[in-house]
């Protein structure tokens, strides 16, 4: 009975107590881990309190008042090397602060709108046979550009301009994806945001009107100024 | 969950709304993870504060719902690993790294039961039984002693050779 370090541990713990400081040698440690198995066995002794549960819920809240509203702009984000091991090891992209308020996130809850010029003009933007169905073209009319594809012999076209900072998107033909050289962001033919690193999701990509004329691919697109 | 070339993810996928939703989804199994590791309530419930205050803030809003819970994981890992440290200067328990993901969290810390029943069948019965009056059935040692019939400086011996003796099986068990 001379193994003071293990019996004032278990004692603590038989008690509810909190762990007290120790230096145990290995097989303490390992009468230390028992008692734990044993202790944390008991039943009905292992869901959280309710008080506890709303008072971090509190506290964490409280945090969210404290953060920063991130603005637009990428929160730096400063975390010790053991978190920073964590994280890449579950492979996550550390950015977005999720204690910040909501209400930025909801800011630009995304509609996708039609260009709707004041003063439009049907213009040619290929023919029909170049397009085949589940195929995507770019074009570029110098006011607009953008990308029309055919799916089940419809056609739909979308702007080719990165609904976040205005950077033009690439067509990622094997991939069906419209991307964005300025910060990952991709989007569906359709011009749906698909991926995204960004705080908020940048809205989807406006809509062009678009149909086929004897054989000629036709976007409504803003008049040339003369 | 599909998954594009650098770490993006679809914006579809099954993901939280906010950090409300991932604290009230994950907390109670966050805290029964802590609690099987430390078996007193007030550290279990420092460290799950611990857990959520570090993690909620570099966690993108975007993350999928097991890549949060993965992540809460990792960092629950790293936070008992440092309460250990402090206390202890070992780890005296952790949490492995290693656990399939298709694991549902709520299911984590539930073959303790089972460990400690096999761990108490291979310990002589009075040391099995001091160990489950005293441990699993919160007797004191006074209440203990009268049950088994025995002194209460007797059932303090017991206890403690017990706990020795199951921690040598369990040892050996485990290597």
């Amino acid at each position: 009975m001379s193994n003071r370090t293990v019996r004032r541990f278990v004692e603590g713990l038989l008690r509810g107590q909190r762990t007290q400081h120790a230096r145990p040698d290995d097989f303490e440690a390992e009468q230390m881990r028992t008692a734990i198995e044993l202790r944390a066995a008991r039943l009905g002794s292992d869901s959280p309190r309710e008080d506890f549960v709303t008072d971090l819920h509190r506290r964490l809240a409280g945090e969210v008042e404290e953060a920063p509203a991130p603005g637009g702009t990428r929160r730096r984000v400063v975390i010790g090397t053991g978190l920073a091991a964590a994280s890449a090891a579950t492979g996550l992209v550390v950015g977005r602060n999720l204690l910040a308020p909501t209400v930025t996130q909801q800011a630009t809850q995304p509609t996708q709108g039609e260009l709707e010029p004041n003063a439009g003009t049907w213009r040619a933007v290929g023919a029909s046979v170049d397009l085949p169905d589940g195929g995507a073209l770019a074009f570029d009319l110098g006011s607009v550009n953008g990308f029309v594809h055919r799916t089940d012999t419809k056609l739909e076209a979308v702007s080719g301009v990165c609904t976040h900072q205005g950077c033009k998107l690439w067509l990622d033909a094997p991939e069906s994806r419209l991307r964005c050289p300025c910060h990952s962001t991709s989007f569906s033919l359709e011009g749906n945001t698909v991926t995204h690193q960004l705080p908020v999701a940048p809205p989807p990509l406006p809509t062009f009107r678009v149909r086929e004329n004897n054989g000629v691919i036709e976007v409504y697109a803003p008049t040339e100024p003369a | 969950m599909p998954r594009s070339k650098g770490g993006l993810q679809s914006v579809t996928g099954a993901a939280y709304p906010d950090w409300e939703a991932i604290y009230r989804d994950n907390v109670t199994w966050v805290y029964r993870l802590m609690y099987s590791k430390v078996g007193n309530q007030a550290d279990a419930e420092d460290l799950t504060a611990g857990v959520f205050m570090t993690a909620l803030r570099p966690l993108r809003v975007t993350a999928t719902v097991p890549e949060v819970r993965k992540y809460l994981r990792m960092t629950a890992r790293t936070v008992l690993a440092s309460y250990w440290g402090d206390r202890m200067g070992r780890q005296v328990t952790s949490i492995e790294e290693d656990v399939p993901e298709v694991i549902e969290p709520e299911t984590v810390a539930s073959d303790a039961p089972d460990k400690v029943g096999r761990l108490l069948q291979r310990l002589p019965d009075n040391y099995r039984r001091i160990l489950e009056l005293r441990f699993l059935q919160a007797f004191s040692v006074r209440e203990a002693a009268s049950q088994m019939g025995v002194s209460v400086a007797n059932a303090k011996v017991l206890q403690f050779r017990a706990l020795r003796m199951a921690a040598q099986s369990g040892e050996e068990a485990t290597s």
